[in-house]
């Protein structure tokens, strides 16, 4: 179903963003992974500080759709600058854009907790060396604070 | 107080005294290790020195000998405190020559790294299910097929904000799910540890 598109500023640029944070692996790699090459940006490897981003160029955006999900986040490419941090605790991890994603409208709604603690829909996926900065990568995703880093 | 990452060096410089790693660091629940320790701030977008990925090419004593997919080589020491995972928490005579891993620890001076968590085999895949057959999902991950095994006592599946549930009947064809596993070394399965899906 088409929406219309939002007049209101993308919500990462008023402040952080809370949504859900989960890891993917990119660049030279074993098993399932060994097929996924080195991302949108071309640099992506699973054991450098990166992440993937929903709105790094019109191509991605067009995949990820955050937008179905009621979520408007600013475009960011190539090397810029997140920080994520980790709602189930508090660490934190500086990541730059190697990759598009995740595909936020394929997650629609999706909500993870901390006890007390929720985000709603999938904004941001870090590779395995970010996310193991901020929790256990047995956890698989996480309610998390996305802001500039 | 002494920071996680100075007894797991201390535990390597003297031998392995693992007991001395295990009694300080208190409970290895990943939350509570992670919210106090998460090591010093990077550059971003470099490769993390504290990371390792690859395969077990040998194990000698506590030591895992790893060859990274980069071709880069590399030496991991296991202590008490060390939490090791395949499909679950596990004692290190799980891990074997072949296995895929992720791990975060401290590098010492002399390259090794102290091992603080290993992953062995994990993998966190996206796709649509394609068919589900007896206890094995067919899972279309970027255009390829993965068999993804229920295994009893260990698959859960979440569904949003839900707890987890051994129940994975709700699962259907055609619906876009996260599996997080363990992988079987050299085939396209792999046996879920949990399954998560939005609805």
């Amino acid at each position: 179903m088409a929406r219309n598109p939002s007049t209101d500023p993308p919500a990462d640029l008023l402040g952080p963003v809370q949504g859900e944070v989960s890891w993917f692996c990119c660049g030279t790699a074993w098993g399932p992974c060994s097929s996924t090459g080195k991302g949108a940006c071309g640099t992506c490897n699973s054991g450098s500080l990166q992440h993937a981003w929903p709105n790094a160029s019109d191509a991605c955006w067009s995949i990820t759709r955050p937008d179905r999900c009621g979520v408007n986040l600013s475009r960011r490419t190539c090397g810029f600058r997140h920080r994520t941090t980790s709602l189930c605790g508090g660490a934190s991890v500086v990541t730059t854009i190697a990759d598009c994603g995740p595909q936020t409208d394929l997650f629609c709604g999706e909500r993870s907790c901390c006890g007390s603690t929720c985000a709603n829909n999938r904004l941001i996926d870090l590779t395995p060396a970010a996310y193991s900065r901020i929790a256990s990568l047995s956890t698989g995703l996480r309610p998390c604070e996305i802001a500039t880093g | 107080m002494r920071s996680r990452r100075d007894v797991l060096k201390s535990a390597v410089l003297g031998g392995g005294a693992g007991v001395v790693a295990a009694t300080a660091l208190g409970s290895l629940g990943p939350e509570a290790a992670f919210a106090t320790t998460s090591g010093p701030e990077l550059e971003p977008g470099t490769p993390d020195p504290d990371f390792v990925e690859g395969r077990i090419r040998s194990i000698k004593d506590n030591t895992l000998f790893v060859l990274g997919s980069n071709m880069v080589f590399h030496r991991i020491r296991v202590v008490d405190g060390t939490s090791l995972w395949k499909l679950g928490p596990v004692p290190f005579d799980q891990a074997k020559p072949g296995d895929g891993l992720y791990a975060r620890g401290v590098r010492m001076p002399d390259g090794l790294l102290a091992a603080e968590s290993v992953w062995l085999n994990i993998v966190n895949i996206k796709g649509h299910i394609t068919n589900i057959k007896d206890q094995t999902l067919h899972l279309d991950h970027n255009g390829k097929e993965v068999l993804c095994h229920v295994v009893a006592g260990k698959s859960v599946a979440i569904r949003s904000d839900a707890p987890p549930s051994a129940d994975l009947s709700m699962l259907k064809v055609s619906q876009h799910v996260q599996i997080l596993g363990a992988w079987r070394p050299d085939t396209n399965e792999v046996d879920i540890a949990t399954v998560f899906s939005p609805h």
